[in-house]
């Protein structure tokens, strides 16, 4: 027997003033009264009297006392049997990609799966909490739940993590398993990366193998008019040399790697879907198999509004009609970036009012916004007009030449036919950037493919509901309005962004890391706990056992059916 | 039982008779009723079925009518007493002993009376005793009777036909007080309720918790005895009296209520007074 909360024994505290009373009552004067029915009232009812009813009296006190042990039961979490010795297994699993390698027939994360099965057993844990590490530590199983239960949870787990810190997760196992002192277990596949704040509780078992490996390291894919261009970088992280074939969609393409080198392969190919790229199988398969989908069309229409200087919507036709993807029309479309004099309602205004000043520098520009990317300013003349309203992103003197409104509006403050910036290399640059930023600013997804552990953007537009929709069902919604970086999608494969209830788009996140490919260092190992008392005590987590409290409900009620027959009887 | 103060209570009085006819053997005593003893009582005409041995034949002929010389009549009527012997009647001893005294006050006045006085007690177990062993009964008969009055009474032996009975008890027992006093009065000419109470009984003493055990049952009820609960013992108490006052008026019966408390010469000039008179 054990108890979950022996504080709650302080109800059999109850006894004495029970005791007392019922004694107290006992010990009332007796006074032979001639006519008793005189004295009671029409709910009186005798509490004592001859024999029989002593021992209903007697029986009573008797099932108050049982009823209060029952309490007292029920407060203290009372345990019995097996239920008595539960012990808390906190265990930190690796929950990188390179779990997944597999030797012998076996992955680590399922040698992981039995020796974690093993340590249960052995310290005779009743309960168990198993925190993945990842970019973000998550819990698998628990907080302090029942080992089989735990278990059967770690057999649907697949790491596919980049690499990471562990620390946080260790932090946050530690934690779950009552602070400092308590022991916690990690399994991993090999050696603690540099600098990882590991806890002195941590007891660390690596079941890794060092095994040789073949990844993608990279790939990427542009389409155009119909054509694919695909690049992949092939790494060979094993102690030998190897030739492999790799395929691109229905191309293949033999390799001769060196040891811990690595090569580039390009490809063109017509396609129009989704493309395989794919290594034979080694020890880590599932960073030899990409999908690669068809890139977005670099399509966006530019509108001049006809109010534009004409030597400034002269310039801007020169400038756009270099870049790729743009079309240029004088009508309002929708989704359209549109370009207008100063006072118009134009995502872009160019132009200036009022009188104008010509500026040589020096220019003070917002480093790192991206319309003013690798924009190089020296040797320009900008003549500027009223400074323009908006936050400044470019300044020169007290003149602002170029600043951006709250919602996004941008107004570059250039009177084109006192200026040379558009006979510099600059200005091609600057409406490149703007036809970047406005593409960025498209909903949808502005990247098809995001490596391992990469955060996702997302532009999103007012008035809908948006949510990314991952593989094996996982839902992220997605708010915010605008651009919006999302945390890393930590799961490969195709994610869906949906608008509302429809696909609007759709990305891949590609299952490549190089830290997690190279499997030569790992190896097993253990390292013992440095000062821990063992791991956390019996857990306080079951729910209340109810038996104690039904059976003091049935004692009460049994008394209250013995009180009434005797007052019944009398 | 003070026997001395029994009989200084006697002194000077008798047993006050009804007035209506009696019921008894042929004796001294004159009754309301038309009968045979040599007393004349009324004349009045002939009516067939008289005893012509009645008519007055010098009336008959000054008259011309037939004239019947009525005659009171003599018996010599029973007195029965019933005597409650359940525990309650003993909750005191001044109760116990005020209860044997008005009892054998009442019979002493009806043995001088000239009356058959037939004592029934009603205990544990049935006692009858007749003439003067009355008084040695009262003197013995042990109040041990573990169920109230009315129950113990069906173990007693019919009710005889009488001409006064008198009932003495505390009357403190749960039952329907006008089916009993109906069943009493069915057999005798006139019904005495004599009620002996002790000072307790009609106005207990309260203040601190008591254990109120019934004297006969032994049910037990654990009160504290603060103003409220003797208020509404004393409410009760009154509503039962009024019933026991009303039963005995429905059947022309006298109740008298007479505390243990006084000594059976007081209670013989005060509650016992309607049922005596000078001698």
């Amino acid at each position: 027997m054990s108890f979950g909360f022996p504080l709650g024994l302080l109800a059999l505290g109850a006894f004495a003033p029970l005791l007392l009373a019922y004694f107290l009552r006992r010990k009332q004067p007796p006074r032979v009264v001639s006519a008793l029915f005189l004295w009671r009232s029409p709910d009186q009812r005798a509490q004592a009297g001859p024999r029989f009813q002593r021992f209903s009296r007697e029986a009573s006190l008797l099932l108050e006392l049982l009823a209060v042990l029952a309490a007292a039961a029920f407060l203290s979490d009372v345990h019995l049997g097996a239920r008595a010795s539960k012990k808390h297994l906190v265990v930190v699993v690796d929950g990188s990609l390179s779990m997944q390698a597999v030797s012998q027939g076996r992955s680590a994360a399922d040698r992981v799966r039995d020796r974690l099965a093993a340590l249960a057993l052995a310290e005779e844990a009743g309960q168990l909490t198993v925190v993945e590490s990842g970019l973000k530590p998550t819990v698998l199983a628990g907080p302090q739940a029942e080992v089989s239960r735990a278990l059967a949870a770690l057999e649907k787990w697949v790491p596919t993590q980049p690499a990471h810190d562990v620390g946080p997760a260790l932090l946050a196992a530690r934690e779950l398993a009552g602070g400092k002192g308590n022991k916690v277990h990690l399994f991993t596949d090999g050696p603690l990366a540099e600098g990882t704040l590991a806890p002195p509780e941590v007891e660390v078992v690596s079941v890794g193998e060092p095994l040789d490996n073949l990844a993608l390291l990279s790939a990427q894919r542009s389409d155009v008019e119909g054509v694919a261009s695909v690049t992949v970088r092939v790494g060979n992280f094993s102690r030998v040399a190897k030739n492999v074939t790799l395929s691109i969609g229905p191309r293949t393409q033999a390799l001769a790697l060196d040891p811990g080198a690595t090569t580039v392969v390009q490809a063109k190919l017509q396609a129009s879907g989704p493309l395989n790229v794919a290594l034979p199988d080694d020890a880590l398969p599932v960073d030899g198999v990409v999908t690669l989908l068809p890139s977005a069309p670099p399509s966006l229409k530019v509108v001049l509004l006809s109010g534009l200087e004409p030597k400034a919507g002269a310039a801007l036709r020169r400038a756009l009609a270099v870049v790729p993807g743009v079309t240029v029309s004088t009508a309002l479309q929708p989704d359209a970036m549109v370009v207008g004099p100063p006072g118009s309602t134009a995502d872009v205004t160019l132009g200036v009012s009022g009188a104008t000043q010509g500026w040589l520098g020096p220019f003070f520009a917002q480093k790192g916004h991206p319309a003013l990317e690798d924009v190089q300013l020296s040797g320009v003349i900008w003549s500027a007009g009223v400074s323009p309203p908006g936050r400044p992103l470019m300044s020169a003197g007290e003149a602002v030449l170029v600043s951006e409104e709250e919602e996004g509006r941008l107004h570059l403050n250039l009177d084109l036919a006192r200026s040379n910036v558009q006979r510099t290399v600059a200005w091609p640059i600057l409406v490149s950037n703007l036809v970047r930023r406005a593409r960025v600013l498209q909903p949808g997804l502005p990247r098809r493919h995001l490596m391992l552990g990469e955060d996702v953007p997302v532009t999103t537009t007012p008035g809908a509901r948006y949510a990314l929709k991952g593989p094996g069902g996982i839902e992220r919604q997605v708010l915010g309005v605008g651009p919006v970086v999302l945390p890393a999608a930590t799961v490969p494969g195709r994610w869906a962004l949906w608008r509302d209830d429809e696909e609007v788009d759709a990305l891949e996140v590609l299952p490549l890391d190089p830290r997690e490919s190279d499997l030569r260092g790992r190896g097993p190992y253990a390292v013992r706990a440095a000062a821990s008392e063992g791991l956390a005590s019996i857990a306080l987590k079951t729910p209340r056992s109810p038996w104690p409290l039904a059976l003091m409900l049935a004692l009460l009620l049994v008394d209250f059916w013995l009180t009434a027959r005797r007052r019944s009887a009398s | 039982m003070d026997l001395a103060a029994v009989e200084r209570a006697a002194a000077g009085r008798r047993l006050r008779l009804p007035k209506g006819p009696q019921r008894g053997k042929v004796g001294e005593v004159r009754s309301a009723s038309v009968g045979s003893s040599m007393e004349l009582h009324d004349f009045r005409l002939y009516h067939p079925g008289d005893d012509v041995r009645h008519l007055d034949w010098n009336a008959v002929a000054r008259t011309g009518e037939l004239v019947l010389r009525v005659r009171q009549d003599e018996v010599s009527p029973r007195l029965e007493v019933l005597f409650d012997a359940s525990k309650s009647m003993a909750v005191t001893p001044e109760k116990a002993a005020r209860a044997r005294e008005v009892a054998d006050l009442l019979a002493l006045l009806g043995r001088r009376a000239g009356l058959e006085v037939v004592l029934v007690a009603a205990g544990r177990s049935p006692r009858r005793a007749v003439g003067q062993e009355t008084r040695t009964l009262l003197q013995h008969l042990p109040l041990d009777g573990a169920e109230s009055f009315d129950v113990a009474l069906t173990r007693a032996p019919p009710l005889l036909p009488c001409g006064v009975r008198i009932v003495v008890s505390d009357f403190l027992f749960e039952s329907a007080p006008e089916k009993l006093t109906e069943r009493w009065v069915r057999t005798c000419s006139s019904l005495l309720l004599v009620q002996v109470l002790d000072a307790e009984d009609m106005d207990p003493t309260g203040g601190a918790g008591a254990r109120l055990i019934d004297a006969e049952n032994g049910d037990a009820l654990e009160r504290v005895l603060t103003p409220g609960v003797l208020d509404a013992y004393a409410e009760r108490f009154q509503s039962h009296q009024r019933l026991w006052e009303h039963a005995g008026a429905r059947v022309h019966a006298t109740f008298v209520s007479s505390s243990a408390a006084f000594t059976v010469e007081q209670l013989a000039a005060s509650t016992l007074a309607p049922l005596l008179e000078a001698a």
